[in-house]
């Protein structure tokens, strides 16, 4: 068997997420003991644990592959802003020039092994400190390691495992959104990625935040408050602004009202601190306040007073009419009983079994 | 099939006190052999012969070592018998090692980084609630103490 251009490395390329907290990490190491997901080819796997109560984590494409796009052998996101590479690839305005095709593939990957080194393809320095900064901005601050949680127990959630409390896999339903169906080939090469799609429109929008039609908003919403961050710290940040009327911290949900005097403190407090906000080195994201929601509840009850009767939802007063047979057909499935929180199968939920709202069932 | 054993020798005095509890065991002990893997994990179809051994040498063994109540000839009648593990006895009988489960537990060269089985760690140094079941023989802790 022909071992050469085999991978036989000494170390894995892992981003800090990967590694855990422990400085200390004893590794395994197994020679040429997988295929690379991406390219094919042998590579050396190393294991570790990234602390207690993690799962094991292992190194998934080849040290090759990871230095041409610049990512964590392990997780395939961004070594250096731990982001996925079709958010890096847009704001860097890069092209994937890794071929899909296998001979191409193959061809590419071998070329470019004897040049890289220990450099990789994407340059930093190269791309203008504007998409550097927006990176940084829509990176995380701190490692997120609630990432090497164990798996869904799979058996949990057939609803038969017998492990009970030995499991070492999580006992949890899964959350079924489009976050679910992920690839590590879409991942690496950058399309169809559901996170990237996501955060790409995260930013998208606050780009862009236009400023609310109604004149009487002038608070604004602040969210990233963190414990030591005081109302004493607004208040001396955004005092420059103009008039501060009140600020409202609520530290159980890390966010800030601060409502102003003026609409045109409050307009001026927005172009300058709108995604560019940092306050004792914790990044803070600010947005208009809403508006007062004027409760429909409030205006009906002043109309009912007279006739004095007290179902808010009959306005001309009387019984309530019997429902139509529209009403019973667009009538939403009943609740599940009581006893039963949560289903275990997809069958079970009544809102999945075709009954679609707005289907007709007469003749 | 049976192992042939010619010309034996009459068990020595005292079998009588010993020999219900060890045909028991043994009785089950074939139970467990011939039990199926359905629905087992890789891992855990051995748990009860593993289990089931260290018993019945941990009944020898308290008989002879603890409570004195055989002699000398019995215990070695019963170690040849294959009755009793005497190297798992020899463990027993060293400080440290009073609840060893098994021999595999303690065997550095079957692990990653040259330690011993998750089950020989005291439960205090484990993290709080954490249940372990060891891969090799399904102990939940074997350590001295407490």
């Amino acid at each position: 068997m022909a071992r050469q251009g085999w991978e036989d490395s000494e170390f894995p390329i892992v981003c800090e997420t990967c590694l855990g907290p422990n400085p200390y990490v004893r590794m395994t190491k197994q020679k040429h003991g997988k295929e690379c997901k991406i390219c094919g080819r042998p590579f050396t796997i190393f294991q570790w644990c990234p602390g207690a109560g993690m799962r094991n984590k292992k190194t998934e494409c080849c040290q090759t592959c990871a230095k041409v796009k610049n990512v964590c052998q392990t997780c395939v996101l961004d070594l250096e802003f731990g982001l996925p590479t079709q958010v890096r690839d847009t704001v860097l305005q890069t092209r994937d020039d890794v071929p899909r095709s296998n001979v191409n593939r193959e061809f590419f990957v071998a070329s470019v092994e004897g040049q890289l080194g220990n450099d990789s393809l994407i340059n930093y320095a190269k791309a203008d400190s504007t998409a550097r900064e927006q990176l940084k901005r829509i990176s995380r601050v701190e490692p997120y390691y609630k990432r090497n949680r164990p798996h869904i127990c799979s058996f949990y959630v057939k609803g038969e495992c017998k492990r009970g409390d030995e499991c070492p896999y999580r006992h949890e339903l899964p959350i079924d959104n489009d976050l679910s169906n992920q690839n590590i080939k879409d991942r690496y090469h950058g399309k169809n990625d559901p996170v990237a799609q996501r955060i790409l429109n995260r930013t998208d929008r606050s780009r862009t935040l236009n400023t609310p039609e109604d004149k009487s908003i002038t608070s604004l919403f602040l969210t990233g408050i963190e414990k030591d961050i005081s109302e004493q710290d607004l208040r001396d940040f955004f005092y420059g602004f103009g008039e501060i009327k009140s600020i409202n911290v609520v530290q159980k949900s890390k966010v800030a009202f601060i409502n102003y005097a003026t609409r045109a403190a409050a307009e001026l407090a927005v172009s300058k601190t709108f995604n560019n906000l940092n306050i004792k080195g914790r990044t803070i994201r600010v947005q208009w306040g809403k508006a007062r929601p004027q409760g429909p509840r409030s205006d009906l009850q002043a109309g009912i007073d007279g006739s004095g009767s007290s179902s808010y939802a009959a306005p001309m007063g009387g019984p309530p009419a019997p429902p139509s047979i529209d009403d019973l057909i667009n009538m939403p499935p009943p609740p599940p009983p009581p006893g039963q929180g949560s289903f275990s199968y997809p069958s079970q939920d009544p809102t999945a079994l075709g009954t679609v709202g707005g289907r007709e069932f007469r003749a | 099939m049976p192992k042939v054993r010619r010309g034996r020798k009459a068990p020595p005095e005292g079998w009588e006190l010993v020999e219900p509890t060890l045909q028991d065991l043994q009785a089950k002990m074939r139970e467990a052999e011939n039990e199926g893997h359905e629905g087992k994990r890789k891992t855990e179809s051995l748990w009860p012969v593993f289990r089931l051994h260290h018993q019945r040498s941990r009944y020898i063994f308290d008989m002879y070592h603890r409570r004195k109540a055989i002699s000398r000839e019995l215990y070695d009648y019963c170690c040849k018998e294959g009755y009793a593990d005497v190297a798992l006895i020899a463990k027993w009988r060293k400080v440290g090692y009073e609840k060893l489960c098994c021999l595999r537990c303690i065997q550095p060269k079957d692990m990653n980084f040259g330690t011993m089985c998750i089950c020989r760690v005291p439960k205090e140094k484990l993290q709080e609630d954490k249940i372990v079941e060891c891969l090799h023989c399904g102990c939940r802790g074997c350590a001295s103490g407490s």
